[in-house]
């Protein structure tokens, strides 16, 4: 089911939460809105399952104008906010009874069995709320969720506060979701390395604006540029000279690192003098080095600790 | 294709096709029910929910103890007689102690039924799911207005099955009467808290905002209204309005109305002389109760989570 955001704004007082974007998320692929805080995922989320109404601007999931037929699209879409929690003296098996029951299941369905085994929570699933961990509790939120197999899945932070563990293990179901049915997945995250791994294209919000959206590759290749990682054999002006004026320059623990363009990084590569250097490494561009420049519009501060090498060569 | 949705926006091609027994069948062969339950079943599951909750909590033995102890000890120690009249005035007792009692006790136990539920994060993922908020309300409502009931028949119950010990059959039927009033301020006291609690920001401003509530019908309003009455002699019409705009007011003379007897002084004496017929008072009473969970259901419709 196509998601389609045209031109939305939202304001609250004078804070303005979300500033006319607009993108396109395709039938059955899995989306990740990434952004800063206050950069208006959640905002947008709880405009996409009709939480609240846009001051201008338009969502269309599947054909329907969230606005007008809120309730119809909150049929078709299974949210899993940010912040939700499940009364304590409940059993997990009795919160998605009572899920299925207000959508129109059975409340004794056999869907509430295999949601139970799909998130790991089938052992635990007559044991009180109160008794879960924070987890576990995001598992229920998403069993919750998939209940009614929604062709429409939002998950606002769904592994935030949890431990590695949790967090695999949440891959672990996203991932099969999104390969096992034809949902939309939407979700939003801090994580840049969860983006990449589950999400087929992505939307970075910027206070409130959309700064970038396409591919992770797309991305990568269009705010994203390669480092070339020089280790000097030995004096570095010569080196530095050699370098001239191609991208970023900048001195690290020894090291001159330059953040420049694909096809600059590859004539540096090929035309620096080997008795200059003692080996080099080219860092591929990651979606952290994509991402913090579509937030700050260009290369601000350094790469390193957002890129891998891609290529390594030694001089001698 | 488009085919007309429950909203009157359209169904699209890829959003799939409505299915016989009701259910919906998306292009992608998934499966989502019927889409919602019904209005009536989905008001069913979250009052059953609310009810579950409350009795789970604790909530419901609670308040059964509470109104069960003051009843009985009031019923025990008032050292009535052994006649009608003796009855009448225990009841007449009973129903000073309902006054302050019940509506604290109502206002209490619904404070935090909107608010509440949205700090623990509940409410949000109920208005998740393709339900009416205003349905959300009232669900909540009905279930937390059973638990309180059934606690006030029980807790004052027994206090009527001790009287009838003491005093015989000849008095049951004013004591339902007056069971049946208390109940109605109950639950007139209830709706007014799960009012506010749908437009309050945080559990402690619903609190505050409950005290107020309690202070102002229990304790303020008659004494500033047989001051307004005493100072400027206004209409019957306005007398009437100004008695009948407090719950607590509205329950006195009903109570006072079914003994025959000026058991308890001040505003509501003034009301039983004004002449309102029982049935009247009871839809005063009704009224308590309706608008102030219509105006909830209104309300919540403007609430950001």
């Amino acid at each position: 089911m196509k998601i389609t955001t045209t031109d939305v704004e939202k304001r609250y007082g004078d804070v303005v939460a979300l500033d006319g974007p607009s993108f396109t998320i395709p039938s059955g692929s899995t989306f990740g809105v990434l952004g800063t805080n206050g950069a208006g995922k959640t905002t947008l989320f709880e405009l996409l399952v009709g939480h609240d109404r846009p001051d201008a601007g338009t969502i269309d999931v599947g054909g329907l104008d969230v606005e007008r037929a809120g309730h119809a699209v909150r049929e078709r879409v299974g949210f899993l906010p940010e912040h939700t929690g499940f009364p304590g003296s409940l059993t997990g098996r009795e919160v998605l009874s009572i899920h299925a029951r207000i959508r129109g299941l059975d409340g004794r369905s056999e869907r509430i069995e295999e949601c139970l085994e799909l998130v790991g929570l089938a052992d635990a699933a007559d044991r009180r709320v109160e008794g879960y961990s924070n987890g576990m509790g995001r598992r229920l939120g998403l069993a919750a969720a998939l209940l009614a197999r929604p062709p429409v899945l939002v998950l606002d932070e769904p592994t935030a506060g949890l431990d590695p563990r949790g967090v695999a293990t949440f891959h672990g179901i996203v991932e099969r979701v999104g390969r096992e049915s034809e949902t939309t997945v939407v979700l939003s995250s801090h994580v840049l390395s969860e983006v990449e791994r589950l999400c087929d294209e992505v939307a970075i919000l910027h206070d409130g604006r959309l700064e970038a959206a396409g591919t992770v590759g797309e991305l990568r290749a269009r705010h994203g540029e390669p480092t070339v990682v020089l280790f000097p054999s030995g004096d570095r002006e010569p080196l530095l000279e050699a370098v001239g004026g191609r991208g970023t320059v900048t001195e690290t623990d020894g090291r001159i690192e330059v953040t420049c363009s694909s096809a600059e990084a590859l004539a540096l590569c090929r035309e620096v003098d080997p008795a200059l250097v003692e080996r080099f490494e080219v860092r591929e561009a990651g979606l952290e080095a994509a991402f913090h420049e579509a937030i700050t519009g260009g290369v601000e501060g350094d790469h390193q600790h957002a890129d891998r090498p891609a290529v390594e060569g030694v001089a001698r | 294709m488009t085919a007309p949705s429950r909203e009157g926006g359209t169904v699209p091609d890829d959003g799939g096709s409505p299915r016989p027994d009701g259910g919906y069948e998306t292009g992608f062969g998934h499966r989502i029910g019927d889409g919602s339950g019904s209005a009536r079943r989905q008001l069913a599951v979250v009052a059953e929910t609310e009810y579950r909750l409350a009795v789970r909590s604790r909530w419901a033995v609670a308040l059964t103890v509470v109104f069960a102890a003051f009843a009985l000890g009031l019923t025990t120690f008032s050292g009535s007689e052994v006649s009608p009249e003796g009855f009448d005035r225990v009841v007449a007792s009973l129903a000073v102690l309902a006054v302050y009692l019940v509506p604290l006790v109502a206002l209490a136990f619904g404070y935090d039924a909107v608010v509440g539920r949205e700090e623990s994060g509940w409410l949000n993922a109920l208005f998740a799911l393709p339900v009416p908020r205003a349905t959300v309300v009232l669900g909540s409502y009905l279930g937390r207005a059973v638990v309180l009931a059934a606690s006030v028949v029980v807790g004052f119950g027994l206090a009527g099955w001790f009287l009838v010990r003491e005093h015989g059959l000849a008095g049951f039927e004013t004591y339902v009467g007056f069971l049946l009033a208390v109940v109605g301020l109950a639950l007139s006291f209830l709706a007014i808290a799960v009012a506010l609690s749908a437009v309050a920001s945080e559990k402690t401003h619903a609190l505050g905002g409950a005290l107020l509530v309690w202070a102002w019908f229990v304790l303020v309003h008659d004494l500033l209204a047989l001051g307004l009455i005493a100072a400027f002699s206004p209409s019957e019409t306005a007398v009437t309005a100004l008695l009948l705009s407090n719950p607590t007011g509205v329950f006195r003379a009903l109570v006072l109305g079914s003994l025959g007897a000026a058991g308890d002084a001040g505003f509501a004496a003034v009301l039983t002389e004004a002449g309102l017929s029982t049935g009247a008072l009871a839809v005063a009473l009704c009224l308590w109760i309706a608008v102030p969970v219509a105006l909830a259901a209104l309300l919540i419709r403007r609430r950001t989570l």
